[in-house]
């Protein structure tokens, strides 16, 4: 795993350790592919959000940047008709799920969707479909945050930290299907749950579902 | 490994076997069908029959159950043989008939011809199976004993050379075995018929002495029930087959994950594992050779996804059955991260053939690039409904008209859905494409795992579709954005299609652009192979679309917010009532003129008076656009 | 803060809460059984959905209090044993009616009518689909393909499958039911004998 190879990304030639997911060598070097779900440490990545879409030299369709292995000469298109298509579709299904009011949003300008859209050019606005106007009640806890699951577009980042870093427990998936949802057990309040207010999943939490309240609200960072 | 031990071993068994059911061809004996499907017919009843009416008449006959025959139009079936006689196969079996066949053929040698659908063996009194198109068509490896064997007595099994596959295997080395089963090209049987012996090959170099076998009997196409037939029918050849795949790759567990909605396989299963168990045919030194190998059954708890294989593997891992992004494959990590084979139920019930028989034999039958032969569960619009074995490249048409007998009732044929929520529909101009892998990819639609529904002019195209969109819908495991969200808003617009909502023609469009990019963007199959349906019936059947849109009709009155229901006074009967007590909803009442009319507020268009309605008066129809009942009844005026 | 305090509908249903509080009685109960099932099998993450089914064939659902107590032995933070039991289709949360009617809508059964029949139980027993009637005698579920497509629309009664059903065979089904929890209250009336 330790032997260094050199590939190509967007006509730039950049160095990596055998075997590292092009996702994280690229947004190493400082070229930025979409992304929400991707966590490094984690040991099988979720490819859930389907955003990283690149192109791949030799192969038909474009791949998901967070599960491909670099290798030794590999050609990267990060932005090809084919690749901006399918990203256009994903960001565009998420938005369609996902609460638009971005003004009242605590994570406004600190937001991962916004950062996608701009990098991008994609449209904040839903067009082609219409939202699916998921609502549920905003949860606030005693004084250090919120959750609001309008917002949440199950990357399933705070799920990770709360079971692997935090070692809490308190929040998973439930459900399935377009039901899936982040929630606690029994889908009780979190203040009633295990939660041990860490912060840890406000903090990884790219978009406007977890939010910090009062004087940590500056901590979080998009 | 001594050749000889084995071949005594296998030799004792077959001989007890043999002995053991000598008795069977000395005196009458009734097989009962009692598979899911025989059950639900009533075959219980009618077991209990037969052993009241020949008990009470003090005969020496033996009533036995059996799996299923797949002729399952005509269930509960009974077949009973008596020497002397051609065994003679009855359908549509009732106590009245169960009385009948007691006193006539077994008491007094008339067999009722009348009654018997078919004989079993050549004779010259009776038709049998191969002088119907149905019989002339099928050929029979991995159906042949369902039906004709008691599923719940291994001897039965053995006696018909069951495990004599295994004693052979067990004589070779495990790399022969491989090469025999890549010689024969058989390919996977659970829907996208990937070559399994490249599969088994595959496994077997993975480093690592623990490695895992899985049947994956998670049938959950809806519609497809092949998998229960045969795991209820002849459990022991799927048992078979996987202890010579887990022999072949060097595997000492295996595991079954059947569907928890089979209660009857399951039962079925375990009771063949314990006998298999007291057969030496698992456990420790399987037939005396240095072979060791078990079986356990996983239940799967009721998702779809599962049938997906690394859902699979994290449900039985205690986990959600969500997919996993391949690489790595099952191959190289699966099962607790050791490499694992899975195949389906079908896949390793060809092995003990294969073995036996050879791989040229198996070649001999299907095509060259799909050799042997299709089984399919063949419902919907079809005069004879059940499980078929026919060689691979028998077309579409051979099945729905020959094997099948048509569509019933002077109705016209429309469509085949073929391969469930991953396959398509494919049209009349379709019927000619040859059944293999390759040539139904070709035409749109998948093998999938043999469900073929067959529908008729009365089918709505887009509310089909839509039905299957719903369905993987409510399976989708809700991991990716494509899958969860793309398949939502496809089924959105097509509601709003069938109820006659959508306006614009552009949506289409958008169903189109939809469905291409959730191909392309899904984790799993299951998400890539979603869109299917939708892609076909638009390819196929786009006028039917553009009237729901643009004239708010469904072509084949079934969308039931663009249907009325109308009584005609011209055909209707004063004298006659049967509509008004069938109406759940008093929504048909009787006019001041005697006839009778509906209320269209009240009514739930549940087809309930359509179908009381006498066919001699036929005076219930459905109308599309509804607005047409107003314009009729403005013309009674 | 402003503009997201407010509260909107939730979309949950009841299947996903728990509705019913078992009593401290029941509870107690619970927990018997359970640790007596806990008991037969290695308290391994593997064998968690076999310790669910296992509980849910002895209890007929999946009580809190049972989840949490499974958790605990193994291990594993309890959300996720709800998790599981939330994704896969064959566990429940609450406990279900004394009859169950499963309705199939696969292909075959849809083609023919499954949705006609499901409207007719829905119609007839007020409920919808997943619920139970509020005196817990029958719940309503769908199913996806019991495969017995050749008789289809098939709706399954407990545990028998009965084949082509019209709305006029629901309304039988019905009455057979009510025939019998009419002789049962009948029987306890006399004698307390269990009814046919």
């Amino acid at each position: 795993m330790s032997k260094t190879i050199t590939l190509t990304i967007d006509d730039r030639k950049v160095t990596a350790p055998e075997g590292e997911k092009l996702l994280w060598v690229a947004l190493e070097n400082d070229i930025y592919i979409p992304n929400l779900c991707a966590i490094k440490e984690e040991g099988r990545p979720s490819a859930s959000c389907r955003l990283c879409f690149v192109h791949v030299e030799g192969l038909p369709a474009p791949v998901t940047s967070c599960t491909q292995a670099v290798r030794e000469g590999m050609v990267v298109k990060t932005r090809t008709p084919q690749v901006d298509r399918l990203v256009r579709t994903a960001f565009e299904l998420l938005l369609s799920d996902h609460r638009l009011k971005c003004s009242t949003c605590p994570q406004n300008r600190s937001c991962e969707l916004q950062k996608i859209a701009r990098a991008r050019g994609l449209k904040l606005k839903l067009k082609r479909f219409k939202s699916l106007g998921k609502e549920y009640p905003l949860y606030e806890s005693p004084g250090l945050f919120t959750f609001d699951r309008s917002r949440c577009v199950l990357c399933g980042r705070c799920v990770w930290v709360d079971h692997e870093v935090a070692k809490v427990g308190a929040i998973g998936f439930a459900r399935r299907g377009l039901k899936r949802m982040v929630t606690t057990f029994g889908n009780i309040d979190l203040d009633a749950s295990s939660c041990t207010e860490c912060g840890l999943c406000v903090k990884a939490c790219p978009v406007g579902a977890l939010n910090f309240t009062g004087e940590q609200s500056s901590e979080k960072d998009g | 490994m001594s050749a000889i031990v084995i071949e005594g071993y296998y030799a004792g068994l077959k001989s007890k076997a043999d002995h053991k059911l000598l008795p069977l061809k000395e005196k009458p004996v009734i097989w009962v069908g009692t598979a899911t499907c025989g059950k639900a017919a009533g075959a219980i009843e009618v077991r209990e029959a037969f052993k009241k009416e020949i008990k009470s008449r003090g005969l020496d006959a033996e009533v036995m159950e059996v799996g299923c025959m797949g002729h399952c139009y005509a269930e509960p079936l009974t077949v009973i043989s008596k020497p002397g006689f051609p065994p003679l196969c009855y359908g549509h079996v009732d106590e009245g008939l169960v009385k009948r066949l007691v006193e006539d053929f077994l008491v007094n040698d008339d067999p009722c011809y009348e009654y018997a659908m078919v004989a079993l063996e050549p004779n010259d009194i009776f038709p049998t199976l191969t002088d119907f198109p149905r019989g002339a068509y099928e050929e029979k490896i991995i159906l042949e004993d369902c039906g004709f064997i008691d599923p719940e007595d291994i001897d039965h099994y053995i006696a018909r050379e069951g495990y004599a596959a295994l004693a052979k295997v067990l004589t070779m080395k495990p790399e022969e075995v491989l090469e025999e089963i890549k010689a024969s090209n058989l390919r996977g049987r659970g829907g996208a018929g990937f070559p399994a012996g490249i599969k088994w090959e595959a496994c077997r170099k993975s480093p690592g002495s623990e490695k895992y076998v899985i049947v994956n009997a998670d049938e959950g196409d809806p519609g497809a029930f092949m998998d229960r037939s045969i795991l209820e029918s002849n459990p022991h050849l799927v048992i078979e087959g996987l202890i010579i795949s887990a022999y072949t790759i060097g595997s000492s567990r295996g595991y079954f994950y059947v569907r928890s909605e089979y209660p009857q396989a399951i039962r079925r299963l375990e009771t063949a594992l314990e006998q298999a168990r007291e057969k030496g045919l698992l456990g420790n030194s399987i037939m005396g050779s240095d072979f060791n190998f078990d079986i356990e059954i996983f239940r799967g708890s009721g998702a779809f996804v599962c049938g997906e294989g690394t859902a699979l593997i994290n449900s039985m891992e205690g986990k959600m059955g969500i997919p996993e992004h391949r690489p790595p494959r099952l191959a190289e990590s699966g099962f607790r991260g050791k490499p694992t084979l899975l195949n389906n139920v079908k896949t390793f019930a060809y092995v003990p053939a294969i073995i036996r028989k050879g791989a040229d034999w198996f070649k001999s039958t299907g095509t060259s690039k799909s050799p042997g032969t299709a089984v399919f569960s063949l419902v919907g619009k079809v005069g004879n409904s059940g499980l078929v074995e026919v060689p691979m490249g028998t077309t579409l048409r051979q099945l729905v008209y020959d094997v099948g007998e048509g569509i019933p009732g002077e109705k016209k044929f429309k469509a085949v859905q073929i391969g469930g929520p991953s396959g398509g529909c494919l049209p009349e101009s379709a019927l000619d494409v040859p059944i293999d892998f390759d040539s139904l990819h070709e035409a749109g639609a998948i093998m999938g795992s043999g469900g073929l529904v067959i529908l008729d002019e009365d089918d709505c195209m887009v509310a089909i579709a839509r039905y299957f969109l719903e369905f993987t819908q409510k399976e989708s495991c809700g991991k990716c954005t494509f899958c969860r969200l793309g398949t939502k808003h496809m089924l959105d617009i097509l509601t709003r299609i069938t109820k006659g909502q959508e306006e614009d023609l552009a949506s289409l469009d958008i169903l189109r652009e939809l469905a291409e990019d959730i191909e392309a963007g899904s984790l799993c199959n299951l998400g890539k192979t979603a869109p299917n349906p939708v892609l076909t019936t638009i390819r196929y059947f786009l006028d039917e679309y553009k009237e729901h849109i643009v004239n708010k009709r469904c072509p084949a009155l079934m969308c039931t917010d663009l249907i009325a229901f109308y009584i005609a006074p011209e055909k209707c009967s004063k004298l006659c009532n049967a509509c008004v007590g069938s109406c759940p909803t008093e929504a048909v009442y009787t006019r001041e003129d005697g006839l009778k009319a509906i209320n269209q507020d009240k009514c739930v268009k549940c087809n309930n008076c359509l179908k009381a309605c006498p066919t001699e008066y036929s005076a219930v129809i459905k109308l599309s656009p509804p607005e047409l009942v107003v314009e009729k009844e403005r013309e009674q005026k | 803060m402003q503009g997201v305090t407010k509260r909107h509908y939730v979309i949950i249903s009841k299947g996903d809460v728990f509705v019913l509080k078992p009593s401290e009685n029941e509870k107690e109960i619970i927990i018997e059984h359970v640790a007596e099932i806990l008991g037969g099998w290695r308290a391994d993450r593997e064998n968690l959905i076999p310790i669910l089914q296992d509980v849910q064939d002895r209890l007929g659902y999946l009580p809190g209090v049972a989840m949490e107590k499974i958790a605990t032995a193994m291990d594993i933070p309890a959300v996720d044993v709800f998790g599981l039991a939330t994704f896969y289709n064959q566990f429940r949360l609450n406990p279900p009616g004394d009859h169950q009617f499963k309705v199939c809508m696969g292909t075959a059964c849809y083609m023919v009518g499954g949705n006609i029949a499901m409207d007719s139980f829905k119609r007839r027993l007020s409920i919808g689909e997943g619920d139970t009637t509020p005196d817990r005698k029958f719940s309503l579920e769908r199913v996806v393909c019991v495969g017995c497509c050749s008789i289809a629309p098939v709706v399954v009664v407990d545990d028998m499958i009965e084949g082509k059903v019209t709305p006029t065979r629901v309304d039988g089904i019905l009455l057979a039911f009510e025939d019998k929890h009419q002789k049962k209250d009948d029987n306890k009336g006399n004698q307390g004998q269990e009814g046919v």
